[in-house]
């Protein structure tokens, strides 16, 4: 079943927190350049599930394929082990996030945090590391701000310079994990273009959001998830058009609108 | 000759008649010893005029004659007379025995202090002063010595320690778990002890010096350990994860964004425990270590003045008051970023 043009690809996904089961053994499979945007209320396991591609989460079980290559774990007595740290951190490198709550890092500038990756990560030297730098805040529409620290940003400038400092590391994929939720109403806008412009450069992306501008506007696919399973998959179109016919996505996009 | 016990003079004559009591009985001469022991008896009764005329029963010695007695009689005379603030008394008792004995280091010791309690009191001080300070400055350099090597150590070994504790090998997490245990569990001076008298025992000798240091360094470590330890899980999980999700290892995610996270956290508490060891390091002085505190003490022994210790205390102030203030400012540009 493996697919091998996908991206990533995953099989039989499982994550258990105790006695609930918050992903219960997912398939899915994403494309060069493709955008999905995952949709579903709360504790539908959609958060887990995005986690878990960038090993923020050990998964109990299943398989993770990136670019055809199965990665990550290693199976000990039946059981699942994350790979070395060095293996991890590798995938890590390649694939970008950005968190609901931004977290940059305070104690360093916005020009810092967005040289972190490539100048820890990577290695690069300072200089390059800084011209990276200064072309991805000239991306996001905030090379005026690299001095400043965080602490003085707005919310929606600084999910800009978080995504910026995603896509320094120059990622394959890109995770973004419910970006305009702790926004304030008014500054959802300008995040949502600036992923909308990577979006138009052909970066491959997962979306996990309660915001429906990203399916119905800019994703390839829609998935909805509830109670850690996909309960339908489609384009927008057909994501909107047949989810009125179901009576749970029905009234879960109710009460979203 | 009159004797008229003030409240002072009584609790100096109590003093004077306990001493009195423990010499007399340690080097009881033959000759004089019912005399000494009358007047004894008549201090205890409050009769310090009557004590008086028993002792100037003791007789000056004949050429090549012991004249112990002699000069223990006429020193308890002068000191009765002093206790007393009968000044001119006393002298003319010490300088009856420096006729004598020019050389005689008790005489001549009480004779500079009743010189000094005649001057005027900020005389007698600037002069203690003077006398004092090149003493007790030695022991300040050698003090903040040991602050300053305590300093450098002890935050390197708390991270240490605050990093094993943290660490999910169980072992190392145990062994930390220890050393914070024993090092916070039983008194510095204990450690100290232990580390210069009992590791001779074990074939390990120290000079006093590296023994205090290697003392103070690991009991501030343990203090320390805990304190940072604090600090790093005080710091927003999120933050870890950012770090990962950009492709971290533990170490650069701790050494890059975790741990100078901590430092505005960790200079309130830290200068708390560095005030602390400004003033844990007097314990060194039972380790054989002139510091400041051992100076003093010298000093206040050897002249019985209380200007040695109150110079001292004023050192150790000027000490505190520094550190107090660097540590301030190091919080305040450690927390620069904060600022909005």
């Amino acid at each position: 079943m493996s697919d091998a043009k996908a991206l990533i690809e995953l099989e039989h996904i499982t994550k258990r927190f105790k006695s609930l089961t918050a992903v219960n053994g997912v398939n899915l499979a994403v494309h060069p350049g493709e955008k999905l945007v995952i949709i579903g209320p709360s504790g539908s396991g959609k958060s887990t599930l995005l986690r878990s591609i960038n090993f923020l989460e050990e998964i109990d079980d299943g398989v993770i394929r990136f670019e055809g290559n199965e990665v990550g774990y290693v199976r000990r007595h039946g059981k699942l082990h994350l790979d070395r740290q060095q293996v991890v951190c590798q995938l890590r490198a390649e694939i970008g996030m950005v968190f609901q709550h931004f977290h940059l890092f305070p104690h360093m500038t916005v020009l810092g945090n967005v040289m972190e990756g490539p100048l820890t990560v990577q290695r690069k030297s300072a200089d390059e590391a800084r011209e990276i730098a200064l072309a991805m805040l000239a991306k996001v529409g905030l090379t005026d701000k690299k001095d400043v620290y965080p602490a003085t940003l707005s919310g929606g400038q600084k999910q800009r310079v978080a995504i910026a400092r995603a896509i320094a590391m120059r990622p394959k994929l890109m995770l973004f994990d419910e970006p305009t939720s702790a926004l304030d109403p008014e500054l959802v806008g300008e995040v949502f273009d600036t992923i909308h412009a990577l979006a138009d450069e052909g970066m491959t992306m997962i979306i996990v959001t309660h915001h429906m501008g990203f399916a119905r506007e800019l994703a390839d696919r829609v998935i909805f998830m509830e109670g850690g399973n996909f309960l339908a998959e489609g384009t927008p179109q057909e994501f909107f058009a047949e989810g009125m016919n179901n009576e749970r996505i029905r009234s879960f996009l109710n009460r979203i609108l | 000759m009159s004797l008229k016990p003030n409240t002072l003079g009584r609790v100096a004559t109590a003093l004077l008649f306990l001493w009195i009591t423990v010499a007399t009985a340690l080097a009881a001469e033959a000759d004089y010893d019912a005399l000494f022991r009358e007047a004894n008896d008549l201090m205890g009764a409050g009769d310090l005029p009557a004590a008086v005329e028993v002792l100037k029963k003791v007789p000056a010695p004949k050429a090549g004659e012991e004249g112990d007695a002699f000069v223990r009689s006429r020193m308890q005379i002068a000191k009765l007379h002093f206790a007393a603030k009968e000044m001119d008394e006393a002298l003319a008792a010490t300088r009856e025995v420096l006729a004598l004995y020019p050389d005689n280091s008790e005489a001549k010791n009480f004779l500079a202090s009743v010189e000094r309690e005649q001057k005027p009191r900020y005389v007698s001080f600037l002069q203690d002063c003077l006398k004092f300070l090149p003493v007790l400055l030695k022991g300040a350099v050698m003090t903040l010595l040991l602050v300053v090597c305590t300093m450098l150590i002890s935050p390197l070994g708390g991270l240490l320690v605050a990093l094993g504790r943290i660490s999910t090998f169980k072992p190392l997490s145990i062994l930390c778990w220890f050393i914070i245990w024993l090092f916070r569990g039983t008194p510095l001076l204990l450690q100290l002890f232990f580390i210069y008298y009992g590791l001779p025992s074990l074939g390990i000798t120290l000079k006093p010096i590296t023994a205090a240091v290697i003392g103070l360094g690991l009991n501030y470590s343990a203090y320390l350990g805990e304190i940072i330890r604090g600090a790093i899980q005080s710091i927003d999980h999120g933050q870890t994860e950012a770090a990962k999700a950009l492709g971290m290892t533990y170490g650069q995610t701790m050494r890059r964004v975790v741990i100078p996270q901590t430092y505005k956290r960790l200079m309130p508490p830290i200068g708390n425990e560095f005030i602390a060891l400004i003033k844990d390091t007097a314990l060194v002085s039972t380790i054989a270590m002139v510091e400041l505190m051992r100076a003093a003490d010298q000093m206040f022994n050897t002249y019985f003045n209380v200007t040695a210790l109150v110079l001292a205390a004023v050192i150790y102030l000027i000490f505190t008051t520094f550190f107090t203030f660097l540590f301030e400012r190091i919080e305040h540009r450690a927390g620069i970023y904060e600022r909005r």
